[in-house]
Formats: structure tokens, C-alpha cells, sequence
């Protein structure tokens, strides 16, 4: 069987995000990208169902400009065995980038295909169903636990209430949630190995998808940032403040 | 408690723009490597340097390591952080592939020990030594003894040791009394050693010594030193380790001032029969043997110098950043980063930092140069310049960390001298630097004899050729006119330093030793100001470009300015301390001390 | 045209979400149908008849949507969304589960986790864990939305009634089915709702711990969260998961335990009218956003905060 991962270039998850000046967007200039901490869980689950035997091949495909080779390249070192970049000049939508994996997943006919359940700038959460759909697939989104259980895949999902575990006809898309799996370091000998691994670029005019804008973002800004307050001293002086001053309890 | 980050626009910028690696890979023929692949690998050591390897730092630095029952235990962690390293593959690096290595570039594997360094000085230390017993055994062992010894300690099962120093011979090595007494296929080593890092611990299934030490018959000196193989576990016919110990254990560890979770061993080789062992090339060939592996060892040492100055300056700057001391009129706080002193002092390190890399990197990237050079000439030409910036490297660089980790202190102020907030230990860690892997008197030693008198300054002409093109470079930036007049008349200064060791070290054969550390802190700080001046250049041109990453660019100029303003005028007192000679320096008594 | 907002429930009780859903709604057009899609979940339809602001209940009552089957519900939204001009859920995971299908069928782009509304085409919402508030407009003739409900106030119920209509429509795409589920059972309030929240961080040691923290939430009346660390070392269900990626609250009062404030957790829990933090450690980042910080061991003061309470 085949797996298809998506990986996403963001922001790299310890960084504090600032707003430009011009409040246009977000500054990334100087600010250092890696992959997306959802991805890098899909692509490790996709790598263990090969080291398991139930996969043959995992192929890693990427959306946005040449930068985002290197995160291909970080997936191949960490085991997946192809990569593709789709090469636009900006992020697209979530829509338009189901409809480019769209294509893909037809070209690739893998039997599953396992994404991040959200990236961390846009915060979105979208893509992934919104693929599903597309390609009238069933979905295992935030996934916490994946078995591949005679033809189907169990995913156990966490939801507000607890878990939900459910069985989907395959091929079917797994969104990964924090808990799916701990990411491996990727070793000396596989980065290297990476090197020589296929990395194909193609282009939205290549697989036929017609990017169409559905948003348009106006500006960006600041949240309110919180002032730190002040220093209590004893819990009585806590509960006083709270009764007394605040008026919360 | 400090967290390590990679600073990986300052690596990447120095990799592409200082070292040009992409035209060394080019000419080299080297396919698939370029600058690209190096930030890709590097992103990958990062991870498990700052996440595996840095939380240990501090925790090896208050446990360090004990000994009972004659068995060194390691610092908690340690042992699964080897594993992890060991098991990514990463000790072998640069080593040939006819051993399981990868054969990467030199450069590469000195950008890559500068993250563990970084992470931890201590933990650093077991690779690096592995590394040197590596590389003796490659360069001059026979091919049996290469295919004995080799595979595992390239792939980091087993570690290595140099055991070298006795209690009578540090610098002084042809004092050594360590025997070696030929018995059938081996030989029966007994002596004592001391300082040997990591000589024991319990992370892997064995422990390779190189031992120097003499036979029997051996020539009085350094001419009669042979250098040996003794494991710690003994093989069996296959080459696998037995359960059965060597004749050698450690019978203390030393109470350091720093690097605490390096168990610093003292061993003793042959308490019964002798502890078995096996030569390394040929008899009395040890010493020159040892020379083999000088420059990387040296360089080694003083790219640790740049790794725990980029610790410490990562601390302080945090630090400095929401210390709030000052007040505003309108009563706010204000950190102490807003302060001229506390900007002059992070300024200082940074600068001290930026030129350390790039000098590091360049002198690395010289031995990749000098190995894969076309022909005979270009090899010695390039191989000349590497055992030139040995000395400079090894010496500036670790005397230039004792400044950048003092300052990295003094920015914490009283925090600073708490051990808690982890700036004192890079201050005392940093402190060996400057001592073992030759002293820096040895390295001022050698710069001025070796690679100065004893080709009467032609290496070191042919260096000043080439920073004085670069002050000419300078000139076509109108912006950098200032520093162009400032490398030129650093040249000029150079220049005269060097007349002056060649017109006077005859007559007074004290003189070459008076003024030899004086003269490598100058050619240090040239250096120095060299590699700034090309990084200057490229972000000038990147600048004019309109290339991104502007705000980076602008930053290397401020930096290159300071470098050039505070650090580089340096260069006028240690010319006069040059020119005054060894006069005040040696004509006072013994007794008037 | 009317506002289409899918109901968040259990199939018995009409959950506190969609109230707050209901208000964001409002706040986009003047006539709000509720769809209530579930299994045998009429009483919901009936609570759901009862909220300001809903002109009309449409249910759809069938076992295909007892378990709110993405693909399932999905269709029943795509079938009925031609009608409407806006199709609104709550940001619950259920929510986030099945809108992006539906927006996909639509072809159209879907605006997540609404935390305002500013016109029926233009949204604020939170990008970078809530580091930056984005301004978007959407260009759609339908807009697919899902609503941050901690940003708006609940819609309000009345005596009088809506209208319910019933749905014949039976979407039943048979690709995926439920097994089994763990739901945590709690008289404690929901964390989305809940007015008070003691949350529980790495320094709370072990999961028999928060047994300290349920003892002051007894007083409050609070329900108990955690941060990521706490869930990830296994002492606490993921459902209790405060943060970015875990639930978003905004309660009256939240109090951090042995939570050291990293951004993740902050992008969860910073919009709290009061934020108090108890940790030993005096610099760690959760002080720059609490408005009472007390430094001290969380194992001494909370026996003492339960007693004193």
C-alpha cells in the first residue's frame, strides 16, 4: 500500500509570531520556518506502517515556494521514500490546496493518505476534510491512534469528550492529532540517503487546478497583549483579591 | 538554566558567504554536497544537540561522575544521550566509508561538533577523543589492525582515549616512563597516566586507549616514543568484545574546576602482568605520530572555545533581555539591554563570536581543500595554510572564550556568580581551553618557530598577500571605506611584527618566546578582522542587491563595525609589547620574583 | 436569506456552544434556522426552539447521524445549504469535523474559529496560536463559518417556541462507522462553559495530584483542565486539554497550577477575565499574563486554598 503524507513550511513552533508594522500580515523574514509539528507526526506514522510491512512506499508532498523543499527533504531523511512539491509563489487556501492534492492523490492512488490535523499559522484545521470531500473519501481527523484492522483503518479520535474510535473504508484520510506518535530524530546515514531520493516539482498549471480566491485577508494585528499583574503574597491574600477586588468568586 | 538554539543564520552565512563552500564543492567535484545539504544536516544535529543533549549541561555539571569498585559512572542521562547520537549515526561523520563512515567534508563535521560543544562541553569531550584515536589508528596503523579497530569506533560502539600525559610529562611529552615489553603478538604496557578524558565510563561495550609509551630498547627523547592500542575489554578471535578486563582501570578522577560530567581519569596500565597491547605502526614513530593528528585536535580545541562563548552569550543575552533595572520617567521598568555598558559587552561577545566561526570554518574547510586538491602543489599550498591557522585557531579562539564567557557573566551581574542561572559554569568550563591540547604558550610557541622562523615567515607573508587583496576589495564599497584604511594598516602592522621576530629572534634567543603569545593574539585579532571584512563585503553586496534577509546583512555590518572600532586596535598593544622585546620580560632574578 | 447554524449535542441536551454560536449568527443576518441532525434527538429540537434569535428548527432525525458522521452530516448540510446565505457551526470538534467537507462540497473557502463579527462578509479570527488577530473577507455567495464561542455571549432562551420542521432527508454514505467511545462523566461544568477553571500543569506531578485541584474546584464549582504537558506524561484524559491545538476557554476566572505558560497553552486560555497562577518557579512566562501571581508550592497552598474557600 502506498501513503501519502502532506507536510506544511511554517513558523517554527517555539517562535512567537509579530505582526508587521504595516499590519499586512505576520512577519516571517528573519524567522525560522521548520515543519509543521502535526506533519512531522504524519510522516513518522507513515514511516512506521512501512517499517511494519503494512506500507510500501511513502511519498511526501509539499505546497509553496522552493523553501519548502526542505522540509521535503527533512521528511525523506526521516524515511519517506518520494517527494513532491507543488510550486506556487504563496500558501494557497485551504480549498485550493485540497484541490491541488486532489490531483495528486488521483495521480498516486495511495491507499491512505495521513495529514496534520492543522498548521500552526493559519490555525486552520480545513484541509484535510476538505480533501476528503473532494475525492468522496471518509475521514479519521485528529487522530490519536491509528490500526489498520483487515480492510479498514480504526482511528480513535479525541474529541472534546473524550475519545471516539470509528472505522473507515479505504482509501481514507487520517488527520494526525499531538498524541498520534513521537517524531524520531532522523539519523546520519538516512540524511544522507535522502540526498538521492526523488524530489519532482510540479505546478498548479501542470495538475490542471485553477486556483480561484475565495478570501481576501484585509490586515493583521496585534492581539491585546494581557499586563502582568501583580504578586500575592499568601493564599489568603489571594482569596481576599479575588472576593474583594476582582469579584470573581 | 540556559537552552541551546543553533545559530544557524550565522552558520549558513558563514558556510555559503565566508568559506564559498558551494565553489569548494564545485571544484572538488563533491555532487550531491553543497551549502544546502549542510543546513539540512545541521537542522537535523540541532534538534538532537538542543533537545537531547543541552538539557544535560547543567545537570552533568552539578552530579559529574564517580568511581567505585574501579568503574567510572557517567552522569545521569549521558549514557542514553550516547546512545541516541550513536544510534542517529553521527560518529561517523567524517570518517572514510571503507569503514562504515560517511565521509563527509572536514567542514562539515566542524560545524556539526559545534553543536554538541555547544550542547555540552562535557559530553562533547567522548566523541572528540573517540575521534582522535580514530584517526591515529587510520593514518598510521597496518590494515589488520585498521580492520580491528576501526569499524566500531567510527560507528561509536566502542569510544577512544588518548593517553599521553604522565605526572612528570605534559608539555614535556619525551619525559614519559609508561613501558611497553614485546610479548608474542602484543605487547605488555605498565605505567601510569593522568588527564585522561573520559578514560572510563559505562555507555558502551568497550574502550579503546591509544597509549604513548616506550620499549625497551628505545632511543632516549622523543625519538623513543611508540604509540599502542590497549582496550578496556579484551577481543576474541572474531574481533568481539569479551567480558574479560584489560589489565588497566582508572584509580582516580580528578575534581575540576570545570567541564565536571568529562570524568577526568587517572589509569594505571599493568598493576599485575601488563595490560596487553597493540603497536600502532612502527617502534619510536609515536611522537611524529601524534603530530598527524595536531591540527585537527588543536582546531578542535578551538572551535570549543567558539561553542562555549555562543553558550554563554545566548544566556546572557536572555538574560539581558528581562532583566529590568533601569526606570523610566513615567515610572515602567526598562531591561538592562537599554543599557550602553550591558549593549557594549553583548556587542563584544557577538563580534567575538561571529570572527571566531568564521575563522573556524575557514581553517576547516583549508584541510578539505588540501585533500582534495588537483595537484601536488595545490596540496601543500592548502595543507601549509591549515598547520598555520592550527596555532592561531587553538590559541586566539580559546584565549578570546576566557573574555566572551567572563562577559557573559558580568552581564548576569550577581545572578551571574550563582551557579543557578548556568553563565558560571560556561565561565568555568571555558577555563580548560586555554591549557590542554598544548597550552597557549605552546600554540605562541609554535606559531613563531614552526610556522614563522623556520620558513622565514613565507606561510605567513603569503597570508598577509591575501588579507591585504581583501582591504583592496574593501575599497569598491564607498561604506566601507573605514574599514578598508583599517585591515590595510593591520597589514602594514603585521607585516612589521613579523620583521621584527625575524630580525631579532637570532640575537636574542630569548625573544622569539617573550613576544610569541603577543604575536599570535595579533595575528588572531587579523584574522579576525579579515574574516569580518569578507563577511562585510558579501552583506554589503546582498544589501545593494536587495536581496531579503536585510535585516541580517545590516546587523554583520554593525558587527563588523564594532569588531573593527573595539576588538581589532587590540593589535596596537600587542605590537608594542612585540617591539619592547624581551627585555623587561626576562632580565629580572629568580630570587626578585 | 436566512442563517444556517448546525446544533453542537448529545442527542439529549442542546449544548452551551451553539448558544454562543447563535449569537455570533445573529450578528451576521436577521433569520437563523437551526438544524438539530442526530438520533432520536427531538428534545434537543425542542430546547433548540426555545433560543433567541432561531426563526425556525429543522431536524433531522435518522440513526445515520447518531454519531454526527462527517460524511453524513456533511450531505445533509451540502443538500440544504443552497438556501442560505451563511452556514454556522461552533469550533467544537465536532464542528471542525464536518464544516470543511461541507465547504469543499460547496466550493467554497471555509472561516474558521470566528472571533468576531465585523459585516455578513468580514470576520476577525486568531492565526499563529493567537498571536495575531486576522481580518478576513470572504468573496463566497455562501460563507461556511465556525465560531470561537468563548468570543460571544450566549443567546438567551424564551418561553415562546420556534417552529420545528422535520427533515426527511437520509444521508447514509456508508464509508465509515462508529466502534466505541470514551466520554468522560463528570458533574463538574464543561470546560468550554465553565465560569471557573483550575487547570493542572507538569508540576502537578502525577495524575493522582489533581485530586488537590478537584478539591478547590468542589468550592468553586469549577471544572478542572490541564495543560499539554500534564496530558502528554499521562496524568490526565486529552479531553481535559487546555491550549492551541486542545480547547479554547474564557472563563470568568482561570487558575494555572503548576503550569509554566508556554505559548501553546496561553493561545488556550488567555482571553480569561482573571488569570491566577501558583507556581514555584518565579520566572516562569505564565506570571507576565496573570493578573494575581503567588510564588509558592503548589502542594502547601492548595490544601490551604480548599480549606480557606
Amino acid at each position: 500500500m502506498k501513503i501519502l503524507v502532506t507536510v506544511k513550511r511554517v513558523i517554527d513552533y517555539n517562535v512567537k509570531a509579530r505582526v508587521k508594522a504595516d499590519n499586512s500580515d505576520v512577519d516571517l523574514a528573519n524567522t525560522k520556518m521548520a515543519l509543521n509539528p502535526f506533519c512531522e507526526i504524519a510522516v513518522e506514522e507513515a514511516i512506521r506502517l512501512k517499517e511494519s510491512g503494512a506500507a510500501t512506499e511513502v511519498v511526501v508532498v509539499s505546497i509553496g515556494p522552493k523553501a519548502c523543499q526542505e522540509q521535503i527533504r527533512t521528511s525523506l531523511a526521516l524515511g519517506a521514500d518520494r517527494g513532491i512539491q507543488i510550486e506556487t509563489d504563496t500558501m494557497p487556501e485551504s480549498l485550493n490546496a485540497a484541490k491541488l492534492l486532489a490531483k495528486v492523490v488521483e495521480a498516486e492512488q495511495p491507499g491512505l493518505i495521513i495529514m496534520g490535523k492543522q498548521a500552526i499559522d493559519s490555525d486552520n484545521n480545513q484541509t484535510g476534510q476538505m480533501l476528503a470531500a473532494l475525492l468522496d473519501m471518509p475521514q479519521g481527523t485528529f487522530a490519536s491512534k491509528v490500526e489498520l484492522i483487515g480492510e479498514k483503518v480504526h482511528v480513535t479520535r479525541e474529541v472534546d469528550g473524550g475519545l471516539q474510535t470509528i472505522a473507515l473504508n479505504m482509501p481514507a484520510i487520517v488527520t494526525t492529532d499531538l498524541r498520534l506518535n513521537e517524531p524520531r530524530y532522523a539519523s546520519l546515514p538516512n540524511i544522507m540517503k535522502a540526498k538521492r531520493k526523488p524530489l519532482v516539482v510540479q505546478t498548479p498549471v501542470d495538475l490542471g487546478v485553477e486556483m480561484k480566491t475565495h478570501t481576501q485577508l484585509v490586515k493583521v494585528e496585534a492581539p491585546t497583549e494581557r499586563q502582568a499583574g501583580i504578586k500575592v503574597n499568601s493564599i489568603e491574600e489571594l482569596i481576599e483579591k479575588l472576593q474583594n477586588e476582582a469579584k470573581v468568586i | 538554566m540556559s537552552e541551546y538554539n543553533h545559530p544557524y543564520q550565522d552558520v549558513d552565512f558563514v558556510i555559503k558567504e565566508i568559506v564559498e563552500f558551494d565553489s569548494f564543492c564545485q571544484n572538488a567535484g563533491l555532487e550531491d554536497i553543497n551549502s544546502e545539504f549542510a543546513s539540512v544536516i545541521l537542522n537535523e544535529a540541532a534538534k538532537l544537540g538542543s533537545e537531547v543533549i543541552a538539557p544535560l549541561n547543567t545537570t552533568g555539571d552539578s552530579q559529574g561522575s564517580s568511581l567505585k569498585d574501579k568503574k567510572v559512572q557517567q552522569a545521569d542521562g549521558f549514557s542514553e544521550a550516547y546512545q541516541q547520537y550513536m544510534e542517529n549515526g553521527w560518529s561517523s561523520l567524517t570518517a572514510e566509508a571503507e569503514f562504515g563512515g560517511q565521509n563527509l567534508p572536514n567542514l562539515f563535521g566542524t560545524a556539526i561538533n559545534e553543536i554538541w560543544q555547544s550542547a555540552s562541553l562535557a559530553f562533547s569531550l567522548c566523541p572528540m577523543l573517540t575521534q582522535g584515536a580514530i584517526s591515529a589508528i587510520k593514518h598510521h596503523g597496518s590494515e589488520s589492525l585498521k580492520h580491528t579497530w576501526l569499524p566500531n569506533m567510527i560507528s561509536g560502539q566502542w569510544t577512544g582515549t588518548m593517553n599521553l600525559t604522565e605526572p612528570d610529562a605534559g608539555t614535556d611529552l619525551a619525559a614519559i616512563k609508561t613501558k611497553a615489553v614485546p610479548n608474542n603478538d602484543h605487547y605488555l604496557i605498565s605505567g601510569q597516566k593522568i588527564f585522561i578524558t573520559w578514560g572510563d565510563h559505562q555507555m558502551t561495550e568497550n574502550v579503546v586507549h591509544l597509549v604513548l609509551a616506550r620499549l625497551p630498547d628505545a632511543p632516549a627523547g622523543v625519538k623513543g616514543i611508540s604509540l599502542f592500542v590497549v582496550p578496556k575489554f579484551l577481543l576474541d578471535e572474531q574481533g568481539n568484545t569479551t567480558s574479560q578486563l584489560n589489565d588497566v582501570h582508572c584509580t582516580a578522577l580528578e575534581h575540576k574546576l570545570g567541564i565536571h560530567a568529562s570524568p577526568t581519569c587517572s589509569m594505571s596500565f599493568g598493576d599485575n602482568d601488563g595490560a596487553i597491547g597493540y603497536i600502532v605502526g612502527e617502534p619510536h614513530k609515536g611522537l611524529s605520530y601524534m603530530f598527524t593528528m595536531m591540527n585537527h585536535a588543536r582546531q578542535d580545541v578551538g572551535l570549543q572555545g567558539l561553542a562555549v562563548s555562543e553558550r554563554s552569550y545566548q544566556q546572557a543575552l536572555q538574560y539581558a533581555k528581562e532583566r529590568l533595572q533601569g526606570t523610566n520617567k513615567d515610572g515602567s521598568r526598562f531591561s538592562i539591554i537599554k543599557f550602553p555598558d550591558v549593549r557594549r559587552m553583548l556587542m563584544q561577545m557577538k563580534a567575538s563570536i561571529e570572527a571566531m566561526r568564521a575563522l573556524a570554518y575557514v581553517a576547516s574547510n583549508e584541510t578539505d581543500k588540501s585533500r582534495y586538491a588537483k595537484t601536488a602543489d595545490e596540496k601543500a599550498k592548502h595543507f601549509s595554510r591549515v598547520e598555520l591557522y592550527t596555532p592561531i585557531v587553538k590559541g586566539w579562539l580559546t584565549e578570546l572564550a576566557q573574555e566572551v564567557t567572563y562577559l557573559g557573566t558580568q552581564i548576569n551581574g550577581g545572578m551571574g556568580f550563582i551557579e543557578e542561572t548556568g553563565s558560571a559554569q560556561h565561565y568555568r568550563d571555558a577555563r580548560i581551553l586555554t591549557i590542554y591540547e598544548g597550552t597557549t604558550g605552546i600554540q605562541a610557541l609554535d606559531l613563531v618557530g614552526r610556522k614563522t622562523l623556520f620558513d622565514k615567515g613565507e606561510q605567513l607573508a603569503l597570508l598577509l598577500i591575501e588579507i591585504a587583496q581583501t582591504s583592496v576589495d574593501l575599497k569598491q564599497y564607498p561604506q566601507l571605506d573605514k574599514l578598508a584604511l583599517s585591515l590595510e594598516n593591520a597589514v602594514i602592522t603585521a607585516q612589521e611584527a613579523r620583521n621584527w621576530l625575524l630580525d631579532n629572534a637570532q640575537a636574542d634567543k630569548s625573544a622569539a618566546g617573550s613576544v610569541s603569545v603577543n604575536f599570535m593574539m595579533m595575528f588572531g585579532y587579523i584574522c579576525g578582522a579579515w574574516m569580518m571584512a569578507k563577511a562585510a563585503i558579501k552583506s554589503q553586496q546582498k544589501l545593494d542587491l536587495g536581496e531579503d534577509k536585510t535585516e541580517f546583512f545590516k546587523a554583520k555590518l554593525v558587527t563588523a563595525q564594532f569588531y573593527f572600532e573595539h576588538l581589532l586596535p587590540r593589535i596596537h598593544t600587542n605590537f608594542a609589547s612585540i617591539q619592547a622585546g624581551s627585555d623587561s620580560i626576562m632580565s629580572l632574578p629568580e630570587d626578585q620574583f | 436569506m436566512a442563517i444556517l447554524i448546525i446544533a453542537e449535542h448529545d442527542n439529549a441536551v442542546l449544548k452551551a456552544a451553539t448558544l454562543n454560536t447563535i449569537t455570533a449568527a445573529s450578528q451576521m443576518g436577521d433569520e437563523c434556522h437551526l438544524l438539530v441532525a442526530g438520533s432520536s434527538c427531538s428534545a434537543v429540537a425542542e430546547q433548540g426552539s426555545k433560543v433567541a434569535g432561531v426563526t425556525k428548527v429543522l431536524l433531522a432525525d435518522n440513526t445515520v447521524y447518531e454519531y454526527q458522521l462527517a460524511e453524513n452530516i456533511s450531505k445533509l448540510v451540502t443538500e440544504l445549504a443552497p438556501n442560505y446565505t451563511h452556514i454556522v457551526s461552533a469550533a467544537t470538534t465536532t464542528g471542525k469535523n464536518f464544516m470543511p467537507r461541507v465547504a469543499a462540497l460547496l466550493d467554497v473557502a471555509q472561516i474558521s474559529d470566528i472571533i468576531k463579527v465585523e459585516s455578513e462578509n468580514k470576520f476577525k479570527r486568531p492565526i499563529y496560536a493567537g498571536n495575531a488577530i486576522a481580518t478576513v473577507e470572504s468573496l463566497d455567495n455562501i460563507k461556511v463559518i465556525t465560531v470561537r464561542g468563548t468570543a460571544f455571549s450566549a443567546a438567551t432562551t424564551l418561553d415562546s417556541n420556534a417552529s420545528i420542521e422535520n427533515l426527511n432527508i437520509v444521508h447514509d454514505a456508508q464509508m465509515s462507522q462508529f466502534i466505541s467511545e470514551e466520554v468522560a462523566v463528570s458533574e463538574r461544568p464543561e470546560l468550554t462553559a465553565a465560569k471557573v477553571i483550575i487547570s493542572g500543569g507538569r508540576g502537578m506531578g502525577n495524575g493522582e495530584n489533581f485530586a488537590l485541584l478537584e478539591n478547590v474546584a468542589d468550592k468553586l464549582g469549577a471544572a478542572v483542565g490541564a495543560s499539554r504537558a500534564a496530558v502528554d506524561a499521562g496524568f490526565v484524559p486529552n479531553d481535559m486539554q487546555v491550549g492551541q491545538t486542545g480547547k479554547i476557554v474564557a472563563p470568568d476566572l482561570y487558575i494555572a497550577v503548576g503550569i509554566s505558560g508556554a505559548i501553546q497553552h496561553l493561545a488556550g486560555m488567555k482571553d480569561s477575565k482573571i488569570i491566577v497562577a501558583i507556581n514555584k518557579d518565579e520566572d516562569a512566562p505564565i506570571f507576565q499574563v496573570a493578573d494575581y501571581g503567588l510564588v509558592a508550592d503548589l502542594f502547601e497552598v492548595l490544601p490551604e486554598l480548599t480549606d480557606k474557600l
